[in-house]
Parts: C-alpha cells; sequence; structure tokens
C-alpha cells in the first residue's frame, strides 16, 4: 500500500508545479524551463534546514517558498524584457547556474545532495511515512490551485493573457506590462519552491539527480499534455503522469529501469504528437469539466452569422443621405478647432533612426472635442508619430504635453493611463479570448487587476468585474458589436475587428484618441459606418486624431488636417485647402 | 584544490581551452544557421549528436562492420538525413499550423523529440557506455603541453568546416539565398527563393556538423545515450552569445572564447565552479542585453512583427 500512497503524494506535488507552472506558461505565456529549479531551492532549503539545522518542517517549508520567491523575482527582473527564445535560454542557464551551486556546496552534500531529511514534526503530526503526507500535500495542492485560479480568471488573468498574445497591445491599454510579468514570475517561483519542498520532504530527499533536467521537462509535459491555461487539466496532466510508472511496471510488467526509459519516450512522443494533432492539450483553455458535466455539451455561444450581410446594430442616429464632404461646412469646423481649448501640445518633436530622419521638429496641437488628421504619402512617418506620442518611440528631442503633465520620457502604459491612446493600423486584437473580455481588458482602474484587492478585498473585486462587463458592454453597443460579445476576436472579419478595435480604444475612456487608418481596408459601405462613430464620438467631447489616406474620409471627419511629408509637416489647414495646392497634391499622389 | 598560476598550467588550460572550443563553437556554429535562418528552437539537436555517433559505432562494430572513415561519414550523413526529415515532416506542419506561436510549438515538439530520441537510443542500444575507437590515440606535447592527436585533428576539421560554410555563405548562390532567408523569408520568397527548400538545406548543414562534432567527441571519449545533453547547452550559449545571424566564423571563435573562459576560470576557481562560471556570464550577457532593451532586434532576424491578417484595399481609393 506504502507504494500507492507514495504515487498518490506524487501526483499532489506534481499537480502543485504544473499548476503554478500553468498559470507562467499558459495564461501568460512567459515560457520558463527553470521552473524546477525553482523548486529545488524550495527543497534544498528546507531539506538544509530540516536536516542539518533540526528545524521542523513548516518554518522551513516557509524559509524555502521565500527563498525561491526571491530567486524568482532575481530572475524575474532582467528575464521578462527578453523575447521567446532569450528567455527559454536564460531559464536554462539559471537552471545550471542553481543546480551547479547546490552541487558546489558540501554543506548541501555536494554530488549526493541531502539523503536524510526526515524526523520532524509538522502541526504536531509525525510524518514518517508517505501517507502522513497526503494530507499536507493536498491541503498544498488546494491552495495553490485556489491561488492560480483566483489570478488565473480574474481581470488580472485576462492582462496576462493579453501580454501572452500581444504585449504591445496590451501596454497601449495603459497596462504595465513588465510588472505584471514580474510578479507572477516570481509568484509562481514561490509557489514551486513549496512543490519542491513538500516533495523533498515526500522523498527524504533533496539531490542534484531528483530536480534534474527529467524532473524539469516532465513538469513542462505535464502543463502541455493538461492544457495551457487549464488548471484542472494540469491536474489531470500529473495524474495521467505520474500514474504511467506503475501502469508500465505493473500492467506491462515492464523492469523498472526500462520502464523509466519507456517512460521518457511515452512523455517525448507525447508531447510531438499532442503539438501535431491536438497543440490546445487535452483540455483546452475555458473547457471545464464541472461545467461539462452538470450541463451536458457546452454550447458554443458564436453566434453564426455572415460577415457579408451583418450589419452593425448601431444606437448613433446614422445621417441619412449623402455623405459627400460639404466644402462650405469645412470653413466653419475649421473655426471651430481655431477656437477649442488645446488637450494635447506637442513641440519640436525629432527622431532619427541613424542617418534617417524619421520626424523633424513637428510641432502638433490637439484641440478638445475635434478631429485631426495626419495626411501624407507613404513613408511620410505619420504611424511614427504616433509612436512618439504615446511613448513607443521616445523621441530624440521635445516635448509632448498632455492636460499640462509632460508625456515624454513616460512608458506607453503610463501614457495611456494619462488618456492618451492609439490604436493600431493592424488592429492587434487579442485573438484567442472574447470581444467581450478584449474590450473589458481596455477599461481603466479595475480593483481585480491588483493582487490585493483579489485577495483581500471582499467584494470589490467581483463588484469591480461587474462594472467593467457593464461599460465594455455599453461600447460594444456603441459601436453595434453587442452580439458578437462571446465570439472570440479571431473569429471576425476584418470589418468587424477594426470595429472592435474602436470600441477597445473607446473603452479606456481616454481624453485623446489617436486612431490609425481607422477607415482603412474594410468594406466600402462600412466606411461611413465607421464615420459616423468616429462623429459620435467627436460629439461627446473627446478629441481625437486621425491618420488616414483616404481623402474623402478626411475630407468629411477632419476639422484640422496636417499634412506630412518626409518626417516633416509642410503644410496645415483645411482639406480643400491642402488639396488645393498643385505642390501637395503632386507630392501626394505622385503625379 | 586551486591550480597553480604558473605559465605551464596556463599553456595547457589554454590549449584545452581551445581544442574544447573547437568542438563547441562547431556544434555552435550548427546550431545557429538553423535557429538564425529557420527560427526553429531546435532543442533535438541533442538527439542528432547522440544519433550521429551510434550511428557510426553500428556501421563500425555491429551490422556492416565497415571500415572506420567510411562508417563514420555515412553514420553523419544519415544524420543529417534525420535533421532533414524532422524539419520537413515535424517542424514545418507544426509551424505552418501553430502560426504566431510558432517558436513555442516548434520548441515543445523538438523537446519531445530529444527525450524520446535519446531514450530510444537507451532502449535500443542499452545504457551501457560503449567503446568507439578508430585511429590510435597518440599522445603529443609542445615543451610541457600535452594533447592528443584527436585534439589536433578535431580543432582543424571543425576549422575547415567553418571556412567552408563561411565561403560557401559568402560566394555561392545558395549561400546569398541562405542569408537573403535569414534576413527576410517573405521578401525571399519574392525573389524566387524556395524558404522551404531553404530551411531543409540548413538542417542537413547544422545536422552535419552536429555529426562531426559528435563523431569526435565519441572518439576522445565514448558514446553514450546522455552524451548530447552537456555539449549541445553549450552549443546555445555560443550561438546566442554570437548572435545566431553572424557569420560562421564569428560563431566558431565565440566557441573558442567560451571554452578559454571555462578553462581559466580554474586558475582561480575551484573545479566545481568552473561550468557554472559560464552559465553566470551568459546569464550576465543575457541581462545586459534586457537592460539594453531594443538591441535584440538587430540580433535575431525572426523577431519582426508577427504577420496579421493581409490588408484588404483601401476604401474607396
Amino acid at each position: 500500500m506504502e507504494i500507492w500512497y507514495n504515487y498518490a503524494a506524487q501526483i499532489l506535488v506534481f499537480a502543485i508545479l504544473a499548476v503554478s507552472l500553468n498559470l507562467l506558461l499558459g495564461y501568460a505565456g512567459q515560457v520558463s524551463v527553470a521552473h524546477a529549479s525553482f523548486a529545488a531551492i524550495g527543497g534544498y532549503g528546507m531539506g538544509y534546514l530540516v536536516q542539518e539545522q533540526g528545524w521542523s518542517y513548516l518554518p522551513a517549508i516557509f524559509v524555502g517558498i521565500a527563498l525561491a520567491f526571491v530567486a524568482g523575482l532575481i530572475v524575474a527582473l532582467p528575464a521578462l524584457k527578453l523575447s521567446v527564445e532569450y528567455l527559454i535560454l536564460l531559464t536554462l542557464a539559471v537552471s545550471s547556474v542553481i543546480l551547479g551551486i547546490f552541487v558546489a556546496f558540501p554543506q548541501l552534500g555536494g554530488t549526493y545532495g541531502l539523503i536524510k531529511i526526515s524526523g520532524n514534526s509538522l502541526f504536531g503530526f509525525h510524518l514518517e511515512h508517505k501517507i502522513d503526507w497526503l494530507l499536507p500535500t493536498g491541503v498544498g495542492l488546494v491552495i495553490v490551485y485556489l491561488i492560480c485560479w483566483r489570478v488565473g480568471e480574474s481581470p488580472y488573468g485576462r492582462v496576462l493573457k493579453g501580454i501572452r498574445e500581444d504585449p504591445l497591445a496590451t501596454q497601449a491599454l495603459g497596462k504595465n506590462v513588465f510588472a505584471y510579468k514580474v510578479t507572477v514570475f516570481a509568484m509562481t517561483s514561490a509557489m514551486a519552491g513549496f512543490g519542491g519542498a513538500l516533495y523533498s520532504g515526500l522523498l527524504g530527499l533533496a539531490t542534484p539527480g531528483v530536480y534534474g533536467f527529467n524532473f524539469s521537462l516532465t513538469i513542462f509535459a505535464v502543463v502541455i499534455f493538461g492544457g495551457m491555461a487549464n488548471l484542472s487539466g494540469s491536474v489531470f496532466g500529473a495524474i495521467i503522469i505520474v500514474l504511467l510508472d506503475p501502469f508500465l511496471q505493473r500492467v506491462l510488467k515492464l523492469e523498472a529501469d526500462k520502464a523509466f526509459v519507456i517512460q521518457l519516450i511515452v512523455y517525448g512522443v507525447a508531447l510531438t504528437v499532442l503539438m501535431r494533432l491536438r497543440p490546445q492539450g487535452l483540455f483546452p483553455e475555458g473547457f471545464s469539466v464541472w461545467r461539462r458535466l452538470r450541463h451536458g455539451k457546452q454550447q458554443t455561444a458564436r453566434i453564426e452569422m455572415n460577415a457579408e450581410t451583418w450589419v452593425p446594430d448601431l444606437d448613433v442616429k446614422i445621417r441619412e443621405g449623402d455623405h459627400e464632404p460639404d466644402h462650405r461646412e469645412q470653413g466653419m469646423r475649421e473655426a471651430r478647432w481655431q477656437d477649442a481649448e488645446v488637450v494635447l501640445r506637442a513641440r519640436g518633436i525629432s527622431k532619427s533612426f541613424g542617418g534617417i530622419v524619421a520626424a523633424e521638429d513637428l510641432d502638433i496641437d490637439l484641440r478638445k472635442g475635434t478631429i485631426t488628421a495626419l495626411v501624407g504619402p507613404n513613408g511620410a512617418g505619420k504611424t511614427t508619430v504616433f509612436n512618439l506620442l504615446t511613448g513607443f518611440i521616445a523621441p530624440d528631442q521635445g516635448s509632448v504635453v498632455l492636460n499640462g503633465t509632460e508625456l515624454v520620457g513616460r512608458t506607453p502604459d503610463a501614457v495611456a493611463r494619462l488618456g492618451l491612446v492609439r490604436s493600431f493600423q493592424d488592429v492587434r486584437l487579442i485573438q484567442r479570448v472574447s470581444c467581450l473580455q478584449n474590450v473589458m481588458m481596455a477599461v481603466q482602474e479595475q480593483p481585480g487587476e491588483h493582487m490585493v484587492p483579489l485577495f483581500a478585498g471582499g467584494s470589490r473585486a467581483r463588484k469591480g468585474e461587474d462594472e467593467t462587463r457593464e461599460k465594455a458592454m455599453g461600447w460594444l453597443r456603441f459601436v453595434g458589436m453587442a452580439d458578437f460579445a462571446e465570439s472570440p476576436a479571431g473569429a471576425l472579419s476584418y470589418g468587424q475587428s477594426k470595429l472592435l478595435s474602436l470600441a477597445r480604444v473607446l473603452a479606456t475612456e481616454a481624453d485623446v484618441l489617436l486612431l490609425d487608418e481607422p477607415a482603412s481596408g474594410i468594406d466600402t459601405k462600412w466606411v461611413d459606418t465607421m464615420l459616423d462613430l468616429i462623429e459620435a464620438v467627436r460629439e461627446q467631447g473627446r478629441t481625437v486624431c486621425i491618420v488616414e489616406h483616404n481623402l474623402h474620409v478626411v475630407g468629411r471627419l477632419a476639422d484640422h488636417t496636417y499634412f506630412m511629408e518626409l518626417g516633416r509637416i509642410t503644410a496645415q489647414g483645411t482639406i480643400d485647402e491642402l488639396t488645393g495646392s498643385e505642390r501637395l497634391a503632386e507630392a501626394y499622389f505622385g503625379t | 584544490m586551486f591550480a597553480r598560476f604558473d605559465a605551464t598550467t596556463v599553456a595547457q588550460l589554454t590549449a584545452n581551452g581551445i581544442f574544447r572550443g573547437a568542438a563547441y563553437g562547431l556544434l555552435g556554429v550548427g546550431f545557429a544557421l538553423i535557429l538564425g535562418v529557420t527560427g526553429r528552437f531546435h532543442f533535438a539537436y541533442s538527439f542528432t549528436y547522440t544519433l550521429a555517433a551510434y550511428l557510426a559505432f553500428t556501421l563500425r562494430f555491429r551490422g556492416p562492420k565497415l571500415p572506420f572513415w567510411i562508417a563514420s561519414f555515412l553514420g553523419i550523413l544519415l544524420t543529417a538525413a534525420v535533421g532533414v526529415l524532422i524539419e520537413r515532416f515535424i517542424y514545418r506542419p507544426l509551424a505552418k499550423r501553430a502560426g504566431a506561436t510558432a517558436l513555442l510549438a516548434v520548441f515543445v515538439a523538438a523537446l519531445g523529440i530529444g527525450i524520446a530520441g535519446q531514450n530510444m537510443i537507451a532502449l535500443f542500444w542499452g545504457q551501457a557506455t560503449q567503446a568507439f575507437y578508430g585511429p590510435d590515440k597518440k599522445a603529443w606535447s609542445i615543451g610541457s603541453t600535452r594533447f592528443e592527436n584527436f585534439d589536433v585533428w578535431q580543432t582543424v576539421c571543425a576549422l575547415a568546416l567553418v571556412l567552408i560554410l563561411t565561403g560557401l555563405l559568402r560566394f555561392t548562390g545558395l549561400g546569398r539565398a541562405i542569408k537573403a532567408t535569414r534576413v527576410n523569408p517573405d521578401l525571399a520568397t519574392i525573389i524566387g527563393i524556395n524558404a522551404n527548400h531553404i530551411y531543409l538545406v540548413c538542417f542537413a548543414i547544422g545536422t552535419f556538423l552536429c555529426g562531426v562534432s559528435a563523431f569526435w567527441y565519441g572518439l576522445q571519449f565514448t558514446v553514450e545515450p546522455n552524451m548530447g545533453q552537456r555539449p549541445v547547452i553549450f552549443a546555445f550559449v555560443v550561438a546566442f552569445l554570437a548572435g545566431t545571424a553572424r557569420s560562421p566564423l564569428r560563431v566558431f571563435f565565440t566557441g573558442i572564447a567560451v571554452a578559454l573562459i571555462e578553462q581559466w576560470a580554474s586558475i582561480w576557481l575551484s573545479v566545481r565552479w568552473t561550468q557554472t562560471a559560464v552559465f553566470v556570464i551568459l546569464v550576465g550577457y543575457l541581462v545586459s542585453l534586457s537592460l539594453r532593451g531594443r538591441k535584440l532586434a538587430d540580433l535575431l532576424p525572426f523577431l519582426r512583427p508577427a504577420p496579421t491578417k493581409p490588408a484588404a484595399p483601401t476604401a474607396g481609393s
């Protein structure tokens, strides 16, 4: 029987490690192969204190967790600015360093490790037999699972998914991507340390062999098998992987050493085959065993719609009749622009890349409740202006002042939180989450995006989430996309995704919106819809700046137009004045 | 415990470093070619390493009992073919399906192939180490610095292969096509280069270099199922330190530099710290990279923004 208790306790420990790795790998998309090394820190830390210093388990486990947390923090700070392949490499190197350090210390048993971790009590229980470990490991799994579930399925987890899919777009919505990554890395490292401390306690060992590369791979395999961003999948994966060993030994009657080799072959082949046939894992993201059992087959919430014939269901009154720009009206709009208060004032913005001047001494004003357009030939640097204003590219010189606050030197997420938000020409929605979640992500100041309200805020996080959903639905309705709330953003047509990206920008409730080609690439019959929406946004008193190639669009929307050529602003005024100039028409159309 | 700091020791350590570095360098060149051009994080590189040694061993001492050099060459060629098959039938379809997350999908699959492959070798040939011997091992020396004939042959062989590859990349049409694909596969396709073929060529060359390195390792030491793990991690280190888009010569000399650091470190550090020292340097390098921020994009060609939905024609134009 003892052996089965051992397997059961192993399942629980592997589940702890896999569930915590899943938060990092599945939700936040950070590929770390060092999870086992953080477990090793917890295991060695606990083991040393118990074996050499005669501590009891409980304080020793806490020290193990704390050590792993600190190590995770130290690794996370530099690691998380790196791209995926460098992160893999760094975590690989960190694993080697951590194990190398353990082996190098004679106090930690050198290459033999700590092999007599035993004898003490936990809460008065004597942990002598394997069965005694079922309770602490079981409780441990429940705690870790609840923490990971709480974080993963909250607004916090939504941001993590955003980071996984598109860190840049997530940052553009005002999320401090770096802080999220570091927090989640350190947190999951601490949980790995906890798992490692329990594992070493269970085995009575902390050796380089136990925490070697195979261990790391096994945890990684459990997460991939079970399904990324699905915590119950990780528990299920742990059960399968641990039980593979008795299955091979007892059912197929293989000798222990052969069973070990075959086990690893099975992991390896299964990983490869799984990536080919079912990359989402056994339990895909969003799949829930409970819901499946209680409600039978889950209905797909997606409403099948023909993107060709679908029409946005708008609250905004669409202007009837012809949408031709009214040339007399332009003068009035220009006058309104001149009278409006300046919200964003950019002065002397310059940027060069090597010898190439992308922006030279730009002065731009955006005025309250008006639409300003940036036009110019391809390569004039219009999108670069957006990047410079929002902090995605730091200008070499100049200043950008929004409502009296200097923006130069701030990160894009800080700029967004101050009320200057941009959209992307290539939309950049978070493809694998629903349209509603995409918009909810943009809502600012959600209590559920911070750890303290999440765990110690009572119902604050839930109330905040209800409010957020309400607001996001409002914006989805505003762009006429309410029917698609539950559809994944990746399923939308291009025109629909442009509408959704507008809703997402609006949901930030930023004062100033920079829209990068809002009407480009969408069906002609939708262009007017989009323009109506943008006009409605202006009516709300928000400040809009658009980059646009289509002069028809500019003519209808713009109160004031800047003309850019080769990184400089060469003219400004109404669009008619600009297109009236022979020289500019030539620069623009190249004729 | 500490090596003494005198001229003899330093000379010996330097010689060790150069010989060992040639092996790291050659492996690094192969890995950098694969990663730099195809963007595949080819973790199964350790499997092909081990496989090459085992195939050469089998062709020489089991089954056909071919002459030593023929068996070795054939073993390495077969392994190169395995590398090509992995790319063609596993990585390529995976990457195509995974789209923007291709790097992770390929990495996981490669990890799987690596584990499964190594253990299949263990199952098929047994866990025990095998002696792979060919020409006689001779001890040579210059002054008090001692080494083996294999050390020299291996270093010369590695350098020659790296020079050939450098020449290939610089002076032939194929080489220019490889470099074009490395910089921008889409653009390369437009000018008529078949990027898929180039990927296969890179896997063939990279795996061949990996096999050569394994062959020399087997000849000098022994052949065993987990022989690929450590050297290959060093290959990763070398490739990343040098930059995967750099010339093979640069990668090769980075390999030598890494091995020299590892050897010289034993002057000041006790032996058990020296391998850790290399990784500490790597970590330091990666930290400095991340602090410098945006420089990464220059080093790796596949960091270009992920392709999004193709832009539809502009409305109203």
